[in-house]
């Protein structure tokens, strides 16, 4: 156990038979072991499997077999219970070896029913349903209820974008008919190889275009991800002067809209000599207050332990925030990729840009859209290759962040 | 006597904290290294624009000449003279009104239902929902839905139920855009603050509502305000701020649907109004005495939905 360290906090342990020991938890890398207060031997040894997911170990609730509730006296008597055995599977030390299965988990309901038998009262069984119910506590008619509303309320918001798809597919004479239709009767990808005809006839290559769109976001989301993380570390994690008045004006800043700081942004970036370049586009989006925000307040919820612990293991700032704090907040970077991707990929940045060759996609899909009645298939098919790929990217990481949140759940 | 060692007093306790301060400073030299990148971009493309546009706000500034300081006539001929700018008000305060707090519930009531999904079904609801508010200038698809002539499909609709004679110019006469624009604005409200909080309902330790179940918690609203809500206050708070920024910040939509300007100056908003001095005409200084006056009221209105929030679940 010589990679083991101490947590310095008085702690209690409490079994299974509700005894409790008073003594004091040490937290090591891959093992955790409580000693009581009286001998130098550990009363009970765990293993986690998982260490990567330390986001299990969370304040409230007493539940499982062993919990292990913390008296810190930093914290007021505050009283923390780690859950050791809510996804992160645990193996106890017993007689000098490991179990070979993960402690089983005892839900709290299962002890209160042993209770009841200990005192001699039976426990009345609910009552069985006809539908087989996720949450014990939900009526079926409101959840049929729901079901409608989302479908009837789904139906209205996709109606829109349905029929931007649709149009982009009907062929001319259709895109003019009475009654219009939504869906067309003749579907055809002629528009979209009218919007490429145009776009190879245009004086720059339709490919610079995408590819100065994708530079513009590709580095302008990393660099966003990276400088605005370390700073949402920082502020949420260490109490140092200044930084919580840094984070309220940076929240206070997440209501301006580009037309607000348009032209001072202007003069100050004729200033710097970077008008009609792509850094115009690409540094402020670096310092986007929404991506700050948003990672500041998921790492908020991190356990300061694990930071402590890294801390007490020797790791350096750097270490801690790029392997331990990172991995751990996923789901927070996934989501500032998908708000920065969609603020630089629908960026028009007429105002910044006036080179040719320098202009993004966007730019140059809506000069076509502004084309006329004579373009209106075409200006169908723009509108959704430029709605098609936030949504896509959305989709994508959507599934991500499922993923990474769902392996953080109770199995059953 | 008495005053002047309360003084001092005041004075030491004063140079003890700067000095713990300075202290912990020195002691977390780190944070600072690891704010800095942020810091200084922060700096130069958000508070400096701030600050120039309370500045030009009390000057004429037209760009080919140099600034003139006028006080505050700007603010002045804003409040007494320019009927377009009441409009503006008037359009921006029953915009921000009705959409902001409807967008809201509607986006934290429809996460919530959405979190009751089975899984697969869910990865598909939040996509539905949340699409229109990423799908780039799509809302322009409302153009050829609200169009003035029969070719427009609320038009033909109505008309061929014998509802309408003739065609309604939804876009154009000043008795419906306001309506139509609501309506376009809540179709995109699902945005930024509905992601969050479906995040924060999956982000909620399970265990919480196993607790519920055991004590006692019988249905749906009494979880919603007990055990929900009160964990969720961080996304709460977000959502709000997301909420306050697009009901004020409307600008895009009417100028896309309205036209730019629209018929009787019935569609313009506040940012439209800045827009048009900004950017055609090329007051700046007038256009920044605008943006600093929607500043202070969005500032007092998050002000007041915090200390708000601060009270719920308690």
């Amino acid at each position: 156990m010589s990679e083991q360290h101490t947590v310095s906090s008085a702690g209690t342990l409490i079994l299974v038979n509700g005894k409790r020991i008073r003594g004091e938890l040490v937290a090591g890398e891959e093992s955790a072991a409580f000693y009581s207060k009286k001998s130098k031997e550990p009363v009970a040894q765990f293993r986690y499997a998982r260490i990567n997911r330390l986001d299990n170990i969370r304040h409230g609730g007493t539940f499982s077999t062993v919990t292990v509730v913390l008296k810190a006296a930093e914290n007021d008597g505050q009283k923390y219970s780690f859950e050791l055995n809510h996804g992160l599977k645990v193996y106890q030390f017993i007689d000098s070896h490991w179990t070979d299965k993960p402690v089983q988990p005892k839900s709290r309901a299962d002890e209160l029913k042993r209770l009841a038998e200990l005192r001699g009262e039976t426990i009345q069984k609910p009552r069985k349903h006809i539908f087989h119910r996720r949450h014990p506590n939900r009526s079926i008619g409101g959840d049929v209820g729901i079901y409608v509303l989302l479908v009837l309320v789904a139906v209205a918001m996709g109606f829109p974008l349905v029929f931007a798809i649709g149009s982009s597919l009907k062929p001319l004479d259709e895109l003019f008919r009475f009654p219009p239709t939504v869906l067309p009767r003749h579907p055809t990808l002629d528009n979209f190889s009218d919007l490429i005809v145009t776009l190879g006839q245009s004086w720059v290559p339709f490919s610079r275009y995408l590819l100065n769109t994708v530079f513009i976001t590709f580095v302008g989301t990393a660099g966003h991800l990276i400088i605005a993380s370390m700073a949402a570390f920082v502020l949420a994690k260490y109490d140092f002067p200044g930084g919580k008045l840094f984070f309220g004006v940076a929240t206070t800043f997440l209501m301006f809209s580009g037309y607000v700081t348009g032209i001072p942004n202007y003069l100050i970036m004729s200033r710097l000599r970077m008008i009609d370049t792509y850094w115009a586009l690409i540094l402020p989006a670096f310092a986007a207050p929404i991506g700050l925000f948003m990672m500041k307040q998921f790492m908020d919820g991190l356990p300061t332990a694990l930071i402590e612990a890294a801390h007490i293991d020797g790791a350096g700032e750097f270490r801690i925030f790029w392997s331990i704090v990172m991995p751990n907040v996923k789901p927070a970077w996934l989501t500032m990729i998908i708000f920065s991707v969609q603020g630089l990929w629908n960026n028009p940045a007429s105002t910044v840009i006036y080179s040719e060759e320098k202009k993004t996609l966007v730019y140059a899909l809506s000069q076509i859209q502004a084309g006329g009645i004579a373009r209106t298939g075409q200006a169908a098919a723009v509108t959704v290759v430029v709605m098609a790929v936030p949504i896509l990217i959305f989709i994508l990481s959507q599934s991500q962040i499922l993923e990474t949140m769902a392996s953080s759940g109770i199995k059953d | 006597m008495q005053s002047n060692s309360l003084v001092s007093r005041y004075f030491s306790m004063k140079r003890e904290s700067l000095k713990h301060g300075w202290a912990l400073a020195k002691k977390r030299k780190v944070c600072y290294l690891f704010l800095a990148p942020y810091a200084i971009l922060f700096f130069t493309f958000f508070i400096l624009p701030i600050c120039t546009s309370i500045f030009y706000g009390f000057t004429y500034y037209n760009i080919l000449e140099a600034p003139r300081f006028v006080g505050i006539q700007n603010y002045i001929n804003l409040i007494l003279q320019d009927d377009v700018f009441l409009t503006a008000i008037k359009n921006t305060f029953v915009i921000a009104v009705i959409t902001g707090p409807v967008g809201y519930i509607l986006s934290f009531m429809f996460a919530w239902f959405i979190n009751e999904l089975p899984k697969w079904l869910r990865t598909i609801a939040v996509v539905v929902f949340y699409a229109p508010s990423i799908a780039g200038n799509a809302y322009t698809v409302f153009g050829i839905i609200f169009k003035g002539d029969a070719y427009g499909y609320l038009n033909s609709i109505l008309i061929n139920l014998g509802l309408l004679d003739a065609p309604n110019l939804w876009l154009t006469d000043p008795r419906y855009m306001m309506t139509v624009l609501i309506v376009v604005i809540l179709w995109m409200s699902m945005g930024t603050g509905f992601l969050s909080f479906v995040a924060g309902f999956q982000g909620i330790d399970k265990s919480m509502y196993e607790a519920g179940y055991v004590d006692g918690i019988r249905n749906r609203w009494q979880e919603l305000y007990h055990i929900t809500l009160p964990s969720m206050k961080p996304m709460l708070l977000f959502g709000a701020v997301m909420s306050i920024t697009s009901a004020f910040n409307v600008c895009d939509v009417p100028m896309a649907l309205c036209g730019y300007p629209s018929t009787d100056y019935a569609a313009r908003t506040v940012v439209t109004h800045l827009f048009d001095y900004g950017f055609s005409r090329f007051e700046m200084g007038y256009a920044s005495a605008i943006a600093t006056l929607l500043f202070i009221v969005m500032i007092v209105c998050k002000k007041g939905i915090s200390s708000l929030l601060g009270k719920v679940g308690t």
